[in-house]
Formats: structure tokens, sequence, C-alpha cells
């Protein structure tokens, strides 16, 4: 299907290119609403701004392994003069890897943006430095869903959620780490909690030692299993909550208010971010080092963390948290908007709470640990 | 020059055989090396020692839930050839004729996808029997585990065994049947001790077919059940998609490439032996 996908594009790009003078190849890693964010709005907004550009967009699949993919096919092209992609969207565990191989181009001093921007995640990526290479296009974070109608007062802390999670049993469901983003940010919200020292493990650096002291949390979170569900995947959680077959489980803030909206969750589902704080991540934008288009991606990008798109695109249509710094789209969104995406989780709790993923190392340890001392 | 006729054989054979080694052979040889190669570029048995560290719970999960999907598909789909053959209500026959394919037809996302409403605790069949008044509300579970795995697994691959069975039934001689019928044996004794044994290498082919089958998914386990235990492609492709570490998730590879040599090995043997005793 991906194959076909790529074909299409690939026929669509030929049958284009002698029509209009230039192409913009926009490539994005994550699910098909990421595509359809630069095929159906970004695209013709820009085009329209720009005569005689056809913006096209192409999806290379969800999760770290769609940007694996991209990574993949710049590493591929790298001996040629150009490359097929202009701008690419892609995670963070990819984007340290991108800089590191000298796969990207620095160029965010080059657009005015990038002056809105001062959140921690542009330019530390996972423990790698990124600054300058990238444009956060959103910051995206996991939260606890809760059933409200269910559990009048949702857990403070993950201490207090172990607890309820006993006097409770399969009451809360969460989907393990092989089925999905939310699942494994829980387990890393878990180490976190449990795990002594989050802030080495976010910001480095990295000692194998670590690890050995997870023994504890992981023989918790086995115990805690026994009374919790294994969901089927992120979707999954979602449908067990609308179900009411679970009372709480952790979900991605922006699924849980798109599904709300379209009916597919109840109004009375409600989010919490528990202490210590469980990990939320951003996309990038980047421009690869061997881009033909290498001004028309930098306008592009542009256009994309410009408070309007930012405000209008990113917050109302997609209940993404913006990339660019949230006091920037004052006065650019009517008050509804901006209050439902901060009525469960204040901007406070965000601050506080919303935690990076941990740096790619003890991401794959703490993976790797779950497997070897929880799942088997 | 004029071909000769061996040159000519192999000439028509050409494509096919290319296409093999292309398509099977090079990658299966491929993934072959890379799970015996260590990090260090050497022959190492280190992915094989990971992989049984990290996911032997599920390798005995792979082998039980296909062995008794297997099972369990054998049984329905007896029943069913069993019926379609020596049914005597044609009502019955006839819808069972008209409907029992229609799974086969299914791709098996679909089939997941629906077992995933279908099967939940507060899903359709459970609703269903509730509504009926057959269930309390709180008495209702959820099937969405190893059950509902093995649930979508036999709905898929029965109609495929029963298809081939109905089909060596069908061509079974009759009068042996009738003989048995006329000398007072019930039908399912005539099913189970005359029909049956003449038709077993068609059942076992079958058997073995859905086994290697079964094997290969990755969207049932992924979409139907939770993922602590699951099967072994859900840890290839997070083998893959997690770390980026192909050795492992080859030697999870070889490891299920030798499940099935087994069921063939089972298979090819009873052939043999059957051979012998002609």
């Amino acid at each position: 299907m991906r194959i076909l996908t790529l074909a299409c594009s690939l026929a669509a790009l030929m049958a284009a290119s002698p029509l209009s003078a230039q192409t913009l190849n926009v490539a994005s890693a994550g699910d098909q609403n990421m595509v359809d964010y630069v095929k159906d709005y970004l695209g013709p907004m820009f085009e329209k701004a720009h005569p005689g550009v056809k913006v096209v967009s192409v999806g290379t699949g969800p999760g770290d392994s769609g940007s694996q993919k991209i990574l993949e096919k710049l590493d591929a092209q790298k001996g040629s003069a150009t490359t097929d992609f202009d701008v690419v969207v892609i995670h963070q565990k990819a984007a340290g890897q991108m800089v590191k191989d000298g796969l990207l181009a620095k160029y965010t001093d080059k657009i005015d943006t990038a002056k809105l921007v001062s959140s921690e995640a542009a330019k530390n990526s996972l423990g790698a430095d990124v600054s300058g290479y990238v444009m956060p296009m959103f910051q995206s974070q996991t939260a606890l869903a809760y059933n409200a109608d269910m559990l009048k007062t949702p857990p403070n802390s993950f201490a207090e959620l172990k607890d309820w999670a006993k006097k409770n049993p399969k009451q809360f469901g969460y989907n393990g780490i092989k089925g999905g983003m939310s699942g494994v940010a829980f387990v890393a919200g878990w180490v976190y909690a449990f795990g002594g020292d989050a802030n080495k493990l976010v910001q480095g650096p990295y000692d194998a030692a670590e690890k050995a002291k997870w023994d504890t949390a992981f023989a918790e979170l086995k115990e805690f299993n026994k009374n919790a569900v294994i969901t089927p995947g992120n979707a999954g959680t979602l449908d067990m909550l609308n179900r009411g077959e679970i009372a709480m489980g952790p979900v991605w803030v922006d699924m849980f208010y798109s599904w709300q909206a379209d009916g597919k969750l109840p109004p009375n589902m409600k989010l919490k971010l528990a202490a210590p704080g469980m990990p939320g991540q951003p996309m990038y934008y980047a421009v690869p080092e061997k881009s033909a288009q290498r001004k028309l991606a930098e306008e592009f990008i542009a256009l994309a963390t410009s408070p309007q798109v930012q405000a209008d695109g990113i917050v109302k249509k997609f209940n993404w948290y913006p990339g660019i710094d949230a006091k920037n789209l004052e006065g650019k969104l009517d008050k509804a908007a901006w209050d439902k995406l901060f009525t469960d989780i204040t901007p406070t709790d965000l601050s506080k709470n919303a935690k990076p993923f941990p740096i790619a190392p003890y991401f794959n340890d703490i993976l790797e640990g779950y497997e070897k001392k929880v799942a088997n | 020059m004029p071909l000769s006729q061996r040159n000519l054989a192999l000439l028509l054979i050409a494509p096919g055989l290319a296409l093999v080694a292309a398509l099977f052979l090079y990658p299966l040889s491929f993934s072959l090396v890379s799970a015996f190669t260590g990090p260090d570029g050497g022959f190492s048995l280190g992915s094989f020692r990971k992989a049984w560290e990290l996911y032997s719970g599920d390798v005995v999960f792979t082998v039980v839930i296909v062995l008794s999907s297997c099972l369990l598909t054998g049984l329905m789909a007896v029943v069913i050839a069993g019926t379609l053959t020596l049914g005597e209500n044609r009502y019955i026959v006839g819808t069972l004729k008209a409907l029992y394919r229609w799974p086969l037809f299914i791709p098996f996302i679909v089939a997941a996808q629906c077992m995933r409403t279908f099967l939940a605790k507060n899903g359709l069949m459970n609703n269903t029997f509730v509504s009926l008044g057959l269930m309390e509300p709180l008495q209702a579970v959820s099937f969405l585990d190893w059950r509902g795995i093995i649930a979508t697994f036999v709905w898929k691959q029965t109609p495929f065994v029963a298809l081939l069975l109905a089909g060596a039934l069908a061509s079974l001689d009759r009068a042996t049947l009738e003989a048995g019928r006329n000398l007072g044996a019930s039908r399912l004794r005539v099913l189970v001790e005359l029909a049956l044994p003449q038709v077993m290498p068609q059942l076992l082919v079958a058997l073995v077919l859905s086994f290697v089958t079964m094997l290969s998914v990755l969207s049932v386990p992924m979409m139907v059940s939770g993922s602590q235990p699951t099967m072994l492609t859900v840890d290839m492709a997070f083998r893959i998609n997690a770390y980026g570490d192909y050795s492992t998730a080859n030697a999870l590879g070889v490891i299920t490439y030798l499940l099935s040599a087994g069921a063939a090995i089972i298979y090819l043997k009873r052939g043999m032996s059957q051979e012998s005793t002609r």
C-alpha cells in the first residue's frame, strides 16, 4: 500500500512537473492526519501565496519507523546532487541521527518565526543538539484519560495510581509497549516515577549502569499489570474507555480531543497529567541538506510556523499544542478554542508535568528492560 | 540452431526458477546470515540468546495458539464437510453450502477489525446476549486476548479446510458409505470410521497449510489482543520499528522457519509411511 502511495505520488509528481515551474515535496512521518494536514490545509495555502508552485505531500508511515524511512532515503541519496524531499516532518529519535549524519541543513536563522520558539525541544532532541536544524511543528502530549462518572477524584501521582489500580482491578488499561506510543509513554512515566532520577534520563549523559536501578520499578510494574488490562493499541485504549470497559488509561491528548469532537468518546471523559509527569514529543520541520528548493522550503516552514497557521491549523483543527511559544498565539484564537485545549490540563500542569521522552540510549534500555523483566 | 528438448525445458522453467531464487532463496539466505551475525560482523549466536531471553514466552504462546487453532479448525471443518456430504436435510445443507465459504473472501485485517468490536467486553456479541436476557451485564468478559486470536483464526481458516475436505469427501466412493448406512451405522459413525480415514491426507495438507498461514499473520494478534504475551510476528515488527535491530528480528524469523519446517516434516513423514505400506 505504501509503495502504491509512493508510486502514485511519484506519478503525480511527474505529471505535474511540466505544468508548474516548481514542485515542493513534503514528506511526513506520522499518521494519516499529518499527511492530510499538509495536503488539504497547508499545501493549498502555500500554493495560493506562491503561484506556479505545486506542493506534493507524501506519508512514510506512523511512528518512529516512518522517520526511519525518511532517514534511509536521505542517506541513500547522499551521493546524488539533490534529494527527492524538500521538507521533511520527522520524530525526535530520527532528527538527532540525521543531524549527526549531516543529512539536514541549518536553516532556522533564515526564517523570522524561529524567534517565536523558546522551548527546549527546539534545541535538544532526546539528548542530541539540533538547534538551528529544526522547527517544532507542534507539541504533542500524553496524559491519563478517565471516566469522570466512574471516578470523581483521579489520582494525582503515579504512586496514587498504583494504589487505585490495586483497589479497582481491571479498571486501568494501557497498550503495553508494542501497540503504540501512548503505552510507551506510560512506561516511561512509570520509570520517571519509581526508577530514580527522571532528570538524568531526560538530560543525560548516558550511563549504562543506570538501568540497574530500575529493577524494583519493573517488578512493581509487573505486579501492577496483573490488575491492568493490556489493550490492543492507542485506539484500543480509547475504544475501551468509550465502551466503559476501563475507567482510566493513557492516551495522546490530540487523539483524545479529536475523538471526543467526532463523538467517538462520551463528554464525561476527562484528562489528568499525574505527577511526576508523562512524556510528550514534538514533530519537527526540517530541510534536507541536498534539497533542490531550499528557498521555497524555508518559506514553507515559515508559513507553517506563523502564529496564524499555528492557531488555526495546529490548535483549532487538529488539537495539538502549538510548536511555537503559546503566548504568540494570543489574539489569533477565539477563547473557546483556547480554553478547550487547556480545560483539563492547565498551562501550569503542562509546565510542571509535561516531560520529554528519555534520551535515546535510556529510551532503548527502558523498552528492552520492560520486555525482559515485565513482559516475558 | 534448433533448441533441443532439454534446453527448451530449461528455458521454460527459467523464469519461475529465477523468481523463486530472487524472491525467496535470496531473502531467506540473507536473513539466515543476518541472524547468525554478531554486532562485530563475525559469527555469533547472540541474536538467538537475546531472542530467547526476551521472547521465550511468546514462542510458546505462538505454538499453543497456532496448534489449538489448527485443532479447532480441523474439528469445525470436519463438522461442516461431514454435514455437506452426509446431511439429509436439504435446507440445512443448502444454507450451509451458501454460507460457509464467505470468510475465505475476507482478509485477515478486516476480520481482525470486526472481531475487535464483536468480541469486546461491551461489544456486539456480549450486548446481544445481554439484550436477549441470556446473560447479566456484570458477567460479560472480554475475549480480546488469546481467545480472540484463536476465534479469528478458526473463523478465517475453517472454510479453507472445509472446502478441501468437502471436495475430498465428495470424490469418495459413495457405495462404501451407503453400505455402512445399510448395515445400520449412524451417520456420525460413517463419517468418523468410514469417510474420514480415507480423506486424512487431504485434511492434513489443509491443516499444515493453515498452520503456516496462521504463523505468519501480523494483523490479527496486533489488532485483536494486547501485546503481552503476543505472537512472534508482532515481536519481529517491534524489534525493527523500535530498535532497528534486524538481526534479532531475523533470529525470530529463523525460529518461525523451524516451527513451520516441523509441520512440514510431520506431513512428509506421514506421506512416506503411507506410501511404504501401500
